[in-house]
């Protein structure tokens, strides 16, 4: 039974997408029904977590079997597997729905559920798989998803070059990725988790910090860290429900995930993992000080989740996997809604993104504005909601490892992310508007209802953390006595109160912010878009240019051009002597006939 | 059965000497249907061959020159059945997409002949037969450019006989002093490789007719720098013209490595590894940057192709069994899915009559259809995982990291730059606003699907099962390598050999 509950889960999202290209027309029915295969999807998943006792491998079939590579591709479910799929399925069921309102009017309805569905299909495939390369299938497929979602509306060449520019940067991360499956294999024999982990310890220093190395580039990729992250905020030219699905909660996951996953190779890479902790962290600082100027509604989202993703990245930095995989758990739920809610906004809104330019939405967006408050509360940290539990461990795991630097640096995040989560807030529902938004209405009861769950999960999913740490069973310690513990909790929680009472008293108003130069830096992304754009892009562009006008054109076709015309003049040349006039004829044979009688006599001689 | 091979050769000629009988009006009916018996014929060849089975298998012998040894020598193995049948499914499909209005009698009849010369070259264990179909194959080919090509096709046309049959005259004196070479050795006449493979090769004798063979493939795949007839080629021959170049005949090239350079040279093959090595990167990397700078999408493809060729390089110079796989699945890939791209192309032409990328914008609101299956075959061009051309990619570069690894981050940067020109390709022709005088186009008819969608089919279902044609393959690949194995000279070359 349990066989077949992978497949359901595996496959039905497949279906969906399927079904959703080639038969439905009515939009509605479409949605409801798609809905129904995730929701379908979900329950198995669920039950598959409901009935787990042990790991266990299910081989679906054959793939290949060349030289010495064998590979068969299979499904793992284990606890790291299951937190996956449940969250990936849950966040994707309520994106369903969601969508059903949200796309309601859009003509090409049924290629969006289409993509979508085969989404998340990719995603099941990149979580379940057993081996790395089906990982690798899933995550390149995932990467084609997101092209084709943030391009969605492709009429627009700003969208549709965003979306080149997300799959050519997660290109370069996938190669970085290959190479490390090429150097697990030629060491180990095998890309199936259960071989490869069981050989790492055997291999030698260089090859494990390799490998790590490789991985990590193409958990850098999918995951958007610097300096691969100028995609990501690109990458909001999608619809807002597939920023929430793919852009926040699921995709860019992918590369914790990958993390997590092979943590018996990144345990064995220390050098690897001090580079990872201490990027994580600049990547955390990094986004949120972009995420506090930005006055675009779904960049900040956008940066805040880059922000969040290096906060993960520190927790497996410092090996607690289980921690960073918590995070993901919850920032899962708390930030797929904060997209939600920004999509409603735009909804009422008429898709304006700038936030300076709301205000006063509250009292049209009760209840978005509520659920949007507890999930900005959420990811703050405030106590006893999802992302206090989390981060906070985070925090924590940093400290026991003995990265004071990383403590302090990670707590000035968490007052960060605090700055620009009620910013938003603020900026939007609180401050009295200067337009007058006449018909801004909130999104329909159902919708409300869908995005209520991950509402509440954004408040509780946090509770379960002790018995979610001995599902996972990762072992990691935490050598922090009682009294320090209590001390650093307080510090924290304090922390972010006091920033969270400064933001509500500065945006309380409206107010002007300065522009000095900082601010200037901030708000065009420290230029690193513009460097991309303007320098490599412009490069590469330079450089084919001049290989195919000057090295192809120019010299090698024409070379070859000139060798068959010499050939050709030559012969023009040779027949001038070739004249029918008898005297020169008979001059020739004499010619000739000296010259035998010449070689002749040199054989003699010689 | 035991003459299957020959009547799958002769059977196309036949069909084109007796479709001079034909009259015009039914000559496309005529060339589809014996292009479908002969598909069938493939097919049955493959049904029936023995995939467990070592060695060649088919093989029949009838004396042609017997005072030299010279025999019309036939057999297949893994590695040249599914060349074979290949060509009967492209020529099949692109003769099912034909749609031309000048003269297309004589150009069907001409595809026939061609197509009984690709399947005489992967099918030839003698190697003057071998040349004799090689060779030959160069005259349909300057026929269809030359005669059905753009306005600058007889320019186009000399220029790719030129190329090639300079190439290949070199390589007809490297089999010449072979055969020399084994009368001096055993005192008898013979041009089959299967008696050659019993004769060991001093290692300077080696290297220089490895070298002439060298010479006469490198042409032909077009290895950098002897790559600029194609783009020429592609750019002035019919749609059916480029299909074939693209989907067959660049084949032969690499095809005749691993048949002759591998299995007759093994010293002389490990000597050039790193050099064939560091020119097929040179290519890959090269040839994708000149694409990037394309303005026409038929060049574009033409330049993508010399890449691709240079990736199926670059696996058989891994001289291990998932390299050479690799690169012989990757030729069945790409076969497909750039003969796939140069039909699409095609049909796009038909419709508005200009290859410009700049022509186009925003396709793909009214010829959903067709933007659907060109971004299958984009995505399938830049080696996506489930098409069919991520299965050889990833086995060559997998095989060839045996090798280098530092070679292979290079050369698997084909995967990050063949997605750069091929998305920008995707994004110019189908996104974006549609252009006003485009909006009365319409979506592909009957006959463009079934030539399409077997493509389709085929990119996807070989992408996620490859194994029972890879499980074949790899059988002979093994015995090839422990021919050449056997043959070595060297201890360093039995060394370095991997089975």
């Amino acid at each position: 039974m349990l066989h077949n509950l992978i497949l359901i889960a595996l496959f039905s999202p497949l279906l969906s997408s399927i079904v959703s290209a080639l038969f439905i027309r009515s939009p509605k029915k479409l949605g409801i029904f798609s809905s129904i295969l995730i929701g379908i999807s979900f329950i198995s998943s669920f039950l598959l977590f409901v009935f787990y006792e042990n790991s266990f491998s299910y081989s679906l079939f054959d793939w290949l079997n060349v030289g010495n590579f064998k590979l068969s591709f299979g499904v793992l479910i284990d606890p790291i597997s299951l937190v996956m799929i449940n969250t990936v399925t849950l966040v994707a069921l309520i994106v369903h729905v969601y969508s059903i309102f949200y796309m309601d009017e859009d003509k090409s309805i049924n290629r969006y559920f289409s993509y979508l569905g085969l989404f998340v299909f990719a995603m099941m495939i990149l979580v379940m798989s057993d081996n790395f390369l089906g990982l690798f299938f899933g995550w390149e497929g995932v990467g084609l998803c997101s092209w084709l979602l943030i391009g969605f509306w492709f009429e627009n060449n700003d969208n549709t070059k965003a979306a080149n520019e997300a799959f050519i940067i997660n290109r370069i991360a996938d190669l970085g990725m290959l190479m490390g499956l090429f150097y697990i294999y030629w060491n180990t024999g095998s890309l199936q988790y259960s071989e490869v982990f069981a050989q790492i310890p055997n291999l030698s220093n260089t090859t494990i910090t390799l490998i790590a190395m490789f991985l990590f580039i193409g958990a850098m990729g999918k995951s958007a860290q610097f300096p691969l992250h100028t995609w990501l905020a690109k990458a909001m030219a999608g619809p807002t429900p597939v920023s929430a699905l793919i852009h926040a909660a699921t995709m860019v996951t992918a590369g914790v995930y990958l993390l997590v996953r092979s943590n018996e190779i990144f345990a064995l890479a220390p050098s690897v993992n001090i580079v990872i902790t201490y990027l994580g962290v600049f990547v955390a600082l990094f986004a949120a000080s972009m995420a506090m100027v930005s006055n675009d509604l779904k960049k900040i989202i956008a940066y805040s989740t880059l922000s969040q993703l290096g906060y993960m990245f520190v927790a497996c930095g410092v090996g607690a996997y289980w921690v960073a995989l918590f995070h993901l758990f919850t920032h899962a739920f708390f930030k797929s809604v904060l997209f939600l809610g920004a999509g409603n906004i735009m909804h009422a809104c008429k898709n304006e993104l700038n936030i300076k330019k709301m205000g006063g939405l509250y009292k049209d967006l009760k209840v978005t504005a509520i659920i949007m408050i507890i999930a900005s509360a959420s990811l703050s940290g405030l106590p006893f909601l999802s992302g206090f539990f989390s981060k906070d461990k985070i925090l924590e795991s940093a400290f026991s490892t003995g990265y004071l630097d990383i403590w302090i640096l990670l707590l000035l995040g968490a007052m960060m992310t605090t700055f620009y989560s009620f910013r938003l807030i603020l900026l939007v529902f609180f401050v009295p508007s200067k337009e007058k938004n006449s018909h801004t209405h909130d999104a329909p009861k159902y919708v409300l209802y869908a995005m209520g769950i991950l509402g509440v999960l954004s408040i509780s999913a946090g509770w379960i953390i002790n018995s979610f740490e001995k599902f996972i069973n990762i072992p990691f310690e935490l050598n922090i006595e009682h009294s320090t513990h209590y001390v650093m909790i307080l510090i924290t929680v304090l922390a972010v109160i006091i920033t969270l009472v400064y933001t509500i008293c500065k945006y309380k108003q409206p107010i002007k912010e300065p522009t000095s130069k900082i601010n200037t830096i901030l708000k065009n992304e420290y230029y690193i878009p513009y460097l991309y754009s303007n320098i490599f892009v412009k490069l590469y562009k330079k450089i084919a240019e001049f290989l195919y006008e000057i090295i192809d054109q120019k010299i090698l076709d024409k070379f070859y051009e000139k060798l068959a015309f010499s050939v050709f003049n030559f012969g023009i040349v040779l027949r001038k002597l070739n004249t029918s006039n008898l005297s020169i004829m008979i001059y020739f044979v004499i010619v000739g006939f000296l010259l035998l009688l010449l070689t002749n006599f040199i054989r003699i001689l010689l | 059965m035991e003459h299957l091979l020959s009547i799958i050769i002769l059977f196309p000629a036949i069909g084109a000497l007796l479709g001079l009988l034909v009259d015009t009006k039914s000559i496309k009916t005529y060339g589809i249907t014996i292009s479908v018996i002969e598909f069938c014929l493939t097919l049955f060849l493959w049904v029936s061959f023995d995939s467990k089975a070592i060695g060649f298998q088919f093989q029949e012998i009838y004396s042609l020159i017997p005072s030299y040894g010279v025999n019309f020598h036939l057999g297949v193995d893994g590695i040249s059945i599914f060349l074979i049948v290949l060509s009967s499914f492209m020529a099949m499909l692109s003769m099912i997409g034909l749609q031309e209005k000048r003269d297309i009698k004589h150009l069907i009849i001409t595809i026939l002949m061609l197509e009984m010369t690709m399947t005489g070259v992967f099918a030839a264990l003698d190697t003057i037969l071998f040349y004799i179909f090689w060779e030959f194959s160069l005259v349909p080919v300057l026929y269809v450019i030359g005669g059905w090509g753009g306005k600058n096709r007889i320019y186009a046309s000399v220029k790719f006989f030129i190329f090639t049959f300079s190439g290949s005259i070199i390589m007809l004196i490297g089999i010449l002093f072979l055969s020399h070479y084994y009368y001096t050795q055993t005192g008898t006449w013979s041009f089959s490789i299967t008696d050659w493979f019993n004769v060991s090769l001093p290692y300077n004798i080696q290297l220089w007719l490895f070298g002439a063979f060298f010479l006469g493939f490198a042409i032909k795949i077009p290895m950098v720098p002897f790559h600029t007839w194609l783009p020429s080629a592609h750019t002035e021959a019919p749609t059916i013209g480029s299909v074939i170049l693209a989907s067959i005949l660049l084949k032969m090239g690499s095809y005749g490595f691993i048949r002759f350079s591998l299995p007759l040279f093994p010293d002389a093959t490990v000597y050039f590894v790193y050099p064939i090595a560091i020119l097929a990167i040179i290519m890959i990397v090269y040839t994708s940057f000149v694409a990037f700078a394309q303005k026409n999408i038929k060049q574009m493809i033409a330049y993508s192709s010399i890449a691709h060729m240079g990736v199926i390089t670059l696996g058989t110079f891994a001289l291990n069994s998932e390299g050479i796989t690799g690169s012989i699945f990757l030729m069945l890939g790409h076969g497909i899915v750039s003969g796939g791209l140069f039909l699409l192309v095609g049909m796009l032409y038909n419709r508005v009559h200009s290859k410009e990328i700049d022509a186009f914008s925003g396709l793909s609101t009214i010829m959903p259809m067709y933007a659907f299956m060109f971004a299958i075959m984009i995505i399938a061009s830049v080696a996506f995982p489930m098409t069919i051309n991520f299965v050889g990619e990833f086995l060559i570069f997998l095989g060839f990291f045996q090798v280098s690894p530092t070679l292979t981050i290079i050369a698997a940067s084909a995967i990050v730059m063949g997605a750069i020109y091929s998305l920008y390709l995707f994004r110019k022709v189908f996104f974006g606003k549609l252009k006003d005088e485009h909006k009365i186009l319409k979506d592909l008819n009957k006959n463009e699907l079934f030539t399409m969608v077997p493509i389709v089919v085929m990119t996807l279902a070989l992408g996620i099962y490859p194994k029972p044609i890879t499980d074949t393959i790899d059988t002979s690949v093994k015995h090839t390598l422990s021919i050449m194995k056997e043959r070595a000279v060297l201890e360093e070359t039995k060394r370095l050999i991997n089975e």
